[in-house]
């Protein structure tokens, strides 16, 4: 069973239910269809970075840079005024991003710890420089997507991506296939064998595994869901800019997924629904919201030691 | 480019170096003894530019009030560390991560609300506003020269502390070995709030220095934080000497990239760190 | 298991209920809905407020002309984030249904929100972002600008240049849109007169490590600097400058917004120094003095130019509610109204351009005891090119 905990599966539960029918309730409204399709594609980068934080051990602070390479790598990739087909360019995109990380993390998994992190702050920083700087890339103003690509398999098809309740769907399946596809390969030997090299470094190597492969794999893995997430973030809106893959972005994604309990990957759908809920509800509040907003982050630093998610499951695990 | 610019420019960059300098060491000190990774940081640079600018901006003496700035941030870093970053020594990292950045929202909006949004400058002090001749055309001002000596003399200051005296002895202790210190008698909670104190110290006095060279504008702290970093890590995580080292070189490639490549000249640090990881992957002076 | 559910209960349902609630408010009577994109903190803070405290004046002054329509403002903290544009501007246009939505300061923002909001139902009115492509290759029927294209203060500049005798530029700036636009709107007028640019430095945005490029000035001895820096930035560059003892050796000219908000923080070291703006302080215009008096009353200081666009947006408003007798329910008649307006601004009159640019007044001001001083008409009337633009 790949969803061992209690609390887990009462949650994935409630969650998917309320999110299959919430478009019912919201349909005369697509601002709030929008919202919702955002803070599901941003689950998916946040699990993604959960995932490589809290499962293999890998704190990057540079996890944005594939968010917004996914975006970038669209617009660089497809006519401007043509509807390409959205399957066949997510995985273009998703296997170049995973050729991208796959070289980055050759170079960077070499450091760990504060080197890890600095150093791949510094690449998505630098990355964030030459589209920034860039003239061909749109540089700060970014790029607009003008054609939303279209969704045929086989001649048939489902989704229409101008519509914010289709758009919604798709989302929530990109959350649905990433959670399952972490929780399979967390459950598989690899998985095991990566976790166990994250608890015990030097065991797990004196037992024979090439440490540094596994951790390879485990972030070119992680950096294309965040790619994914990354490319449906800009084709929501149709627009890409640079500042989608500073460390801030980075760093928020990091903060969303300690709130919501780090290691658990349920915990980070958990982290970014309460961050954006709270950052929302501040925001229509007060003008001083940030106030508030960093109020709530150390009271639930201190108060919660194991994130929402660990928070939920002391009242729900027996 | 001239000799003659050639020199000025290493000046520049020295004197850059030297501030980058005071601003780094309390964030060194701090992981080094205690571990903690404080984000907040770059806030308490912010203070100190803040504080001095309010002080001045009423009463006009910068001298007296500098001092006044320092010891009140000394006082909010003791507040800090016992509100706060007492409560997360026993958890993880990613915890100490997320607290400061909460820091850094809050400290951002009080900002806002006691100082207010507008860019704001701080006029050199008098009896330093003199420029020292140079080239036909320019001179160089007695204020970065000054700004400068007061960095060499706490750098000094510091050297000393940490070397010859007691707090030194249990300060480079206490980074070794923790358990032993606190078998040893030592209270180690006294020590450790005494430490983030200077640290934050150590930020906001060079948030004052700075503060006649630069311009008082929001998120002037974040502005600062990733290049204190990158000198740290450059110089060793937690070694002071190293953060020393590492903001020279930083000062020094900077200011020369500045010239000589400027579209590029973000970038050259993170490539130069990236090159010192490299060969040396915990930093050039690492413990 | 109760707890669970408040908790999870809580964070839903005041989301829903905020959203709802302001859609339950906007229902009621018939409110001119009134969006604000603008940041509110961060480093544009002061920009954001000086904006919207412009345009509720101009809005509060005017509302006799409202025909009886009350004004409901809906204000969004951008945090000057583009990534957040878009859906901030879906929150104006499709949660709370605003008839303008006026914003924002930065150039990235504008264009998210242009992706969303042109062709729209509602009339976009940027109080500040002056990137070209705004009223370029994106200008659409239903987006205004009050405030400026990064062309128009600088181009009159390199004609200033060359009357006052200088051949050899300097010029400096940031390496992002309105840096580069900058330097090179003053350059294609120097330039086609014979002046020769010898340095053109792109900084990375948003450096102020300005101390090592001073230095190269004085190595280099043009005969003068050009540059556009605004903010933090302006302010520490002058200050830079004049420490090198370069003010008065080599004269330092700019884009207006080296001088604008900046003037107390740089102290005498900004004495002298040259520029362009479609504003000035002092500017001898009835209209301005009156404006400057209304707005200290209400807010206890000063307005800059940011303010003067915000009250310009407003006045936007107003007039075009006034000739159209509070029915603004036909957003075709709202824009025809509105592109025919003549704005009775604190800059002196100005109309749209057919890319909904400000046709407006150049001034060369130059700062003396504290104040940019006007010394003369750069430019009258000057009408960016509006390249690309189909309208």
């Amino acid at each position: 069973m790949i969803f061992e905990k209690r609390t887990e599966r009462i949650f994935l539960a409630i969650f998917f239910v309320v999110a299959l029918c919430i478009p019912l309730f919201l349909e005369e409204n697509s601002f709030f269809v929008g919202k919702v399709t955002t803070i599901l594609i941003l689950a998916v980068f946040v699990m993604s970075l959960d995932f490589l934080v809290g499962r293999v051990g890998l704190v990057t602070l540079g996890h944005a840079l594939f968010y917004g390479l996914g975006g970038y790598l669209f617009v660089i990739l497809t006519p401007e005024y043509e509807a390409v087909n959205f399957w066949v360019y997510a995985f273009y995109i998703m296997g170049l991003n995973a050729l991208i990380a796959l070289v980055i993390g050759a170079v960077v998994l070499r450091t760990s710890g504060i080197y890890f992190i600095m150093i791949t702050l510094a690449i998505s920083q630098m990355a964030y420089y030459y589209f920034f700087d860039s003239l061909e890339f749109g540089g700060n103003d970014g790029l607009f997507i003008f054609m939303k690509p279209e969704t045929s398999i086989f001649g048939l098809s489902f989704l229409n991506l101008d519509n914010p309740t289709h758009f919604y769907y798709l989302a929530l399946l990109a959350v649905l296939v990433t959670l399952l596809a972490i929780k399979i390969i967390l459950r598989s030997r690899f998985g095991r064998i990566v976790e166990a090299s994250r608890l015990n470094p030097e065991r797990t190597a004196a037992l024979g595994y090439n440490i540094f492969a596994f951790r390879l794999i485990s972030y070119v893995i992680g950096s294309t869901l965040a790619a994914y997430a990354g490319l449906l973030f800009a084709l929501q809106y149709g627009y890409v800019n640079p500042q989608f893959m500073t460390w801030e972005m980075s760093g928020t994604a990091l903060v969303m997924s300690i709130l919501g309990g780090m290691g658990t990957i349920y915990g980070a759908i958990i982290g970014t629904i309460t961050y954006e809920g709270l950052q929302y509800f501040f925001e229509h509040m007060s003008k001083d919201w940030m106030l508030f907003m960093g109020g709530a982050i150390i009271l639930m630093v201190l108060l919660l030691r194991k994130g929402l998610a660990g928070y939920l499951e002391k009242l729900l695990e027996k | 480019m001239s000799t003659e610019l050639f020199f000025v420019q290493l000046i520049n960059g020295l004197q850059y170096g030297l501030l980058l300098f005071l601003i780094a060491s309390g964030l060194t000190l701090v992981f080094g003894v205690m571990g903690i990774l404080n984000l907040a940081h770059g806030s308490m640079y912010m203070v100190g530019a803040y504080l001095v600018w309010y002080f001045v901006a009423i009463t006009g003496s910068f001298s007296v009030f500098a001092i006044l700035s320092a010891v009140i941030a000394l006082g909010l870093g003791i507040l800090i560390e016992r509100v706060l970053i007492q409560r997360l020594y026993n958890r993880n990292h990613l915890d100490q991560v997320l607290l400061t950045i909460g820091m850094i929202f809050v400290f951002n909006s009080l900002q806002s609300i006691l100082w207010g949004n507008d860019p704001y400058g701080v006029a050199v002090p008098e009896a330093l506003s003199g420029s020292v001749p140079f080239t036909d055309n320019s001179s160089y001002p007695v204020y970065r020269i000054f700004a400068a000596m007061v960095c060499i003399a706490i750098a000094a200051a510091l050297y000393f502390v940490v070397s010859k005296t007691r707090l030194g002895m249990l300060i480079r202790a206490g980074e070794s070995n923790r358990e032993m210190v606190e078998a040893l008698g030592v209270n180690i909670k006294s020590l450790y709030t005494i430490v983030f104190a200077i640290g934050v110290m150590l930020a906001a006095v060079s948030g004052i220095i700075a503060a006649p060279m630069r311009s008082i504008v929001p998120g002037m702290g974040e502005s600062v934080l990733i290049t204190c970093f990158v000198v740290v890590v450059i110089g060793g995580m937690g070694s002071i000497k190293g953060a020393f080292v590492g903001a020279l070189l930083v000062g020094v490639i900077s200011t020369f990239a500045a010239v000589l490549i400027p579209t590029m000249s973000n970038m050259i640090i993170y490539i130069f760190m990236i090159l010192v990881l490299l060969v040396k992957p915990q930093g050039l002076f690492a413990k | 298991m109760s707890k669970i559910k408040t908790l999870a209960g809580a964070v839903l349902a005041t989301t829903l209920t905020a959203g709802l609630s302001t859609s339950a408010l906007a229902a009621a009577g018939d409110p001119v809905k009134i969006g604000v994109m603008l940041p509110f903190s961060g480093i544009y803070a002061q920009l954001g407020e000086a904006g919207r405290d412009g345009l509720k004046l101009a809005l509060k002054e005017h509302a006799e002309k409202l025909h009886g329509s009350k004004v409901e403002f809906i204000e969004l903290d951008t945090e000057a984030k583009p990534s957040r544009a878009p859906e901030l501007a879906s929150s104006l246009l499709n949660q709370h249904e605003a008839d303008f939505v006026i914003g924002p300061v930065h150039s990235g923002v504008a264009m998210g929100m242009i992706k969303m909001l042109r062709g729209k139902d509602t009339i976009m009115i940027i109080p500040n972002a002056g990137s070209a492509a705004a009223t370029g290759p994106l200008c659409s029927p239903n987006v205004f600008r009050t405030s400026f294209s990064s062309w128009q203060p600088s181009y009159p500049m390199g004609k200033v240049a060359l009357e006052k005798g200088y051949k050899k530029v300097y010029a400096i700036s940031w390496n992002y849109g309105m840096g580069r636009e900058s330097l090179d709107a003053f350059e294609e007028s120097f330039t086609a007169g014979g002046g020769e640019i010898v340095e053109k430095v792109l900084l990375p945005f948003p450096s102020t490590n300005f101390q090592s490029h001073v230095s190269d000035i004085a190595d280099e001895n043009p005969d003068a600097v050009f540059t556009f820096f605004a903010g933090g930035g302006a302010i520490k560059f002058v200050k830079d400058y004049d420490a090198m003892g370069l003010r008065g050796k080599i004269p330092l000219m700019g884009s207006g917004f080296l001088t604008e908000g900046t003037l107390q923080a740089q102290g005498d070291a900004a004495e002298g120094v040259m520029t362009g703006l479609h504003y000035a302080e002092q500017l001898d215009v009835p209209k301005n003095r009156e404006f400057r008096e209304a707005f200290n009353t209400e807010y206890g200081h000063y307005p800059d130019i940011y303010a003067v666009q915000g009250y310009d947006a407003g006045q936007a408003i107003a007039n075009t509610i006034d000739q159209l007798e509070g029915d603004i329910s036909d957003k075709q008649a709202v824009i025809s109204t509105m592109e025919k307006l003549t704005i009775d601004s604190p800059r002196g009159e100005f109309t749209f351009s057919k890319a909904h640019n400000p046709i407006q007044n150049i001034y060369l001001r130059e700062v003396k005891d504290g104040v940019n001083v006007v010394q003369s008409v750069a430019a009258e009337a000057l009408e960016d090119p509006a390249r690309g633009c189909k309208l």
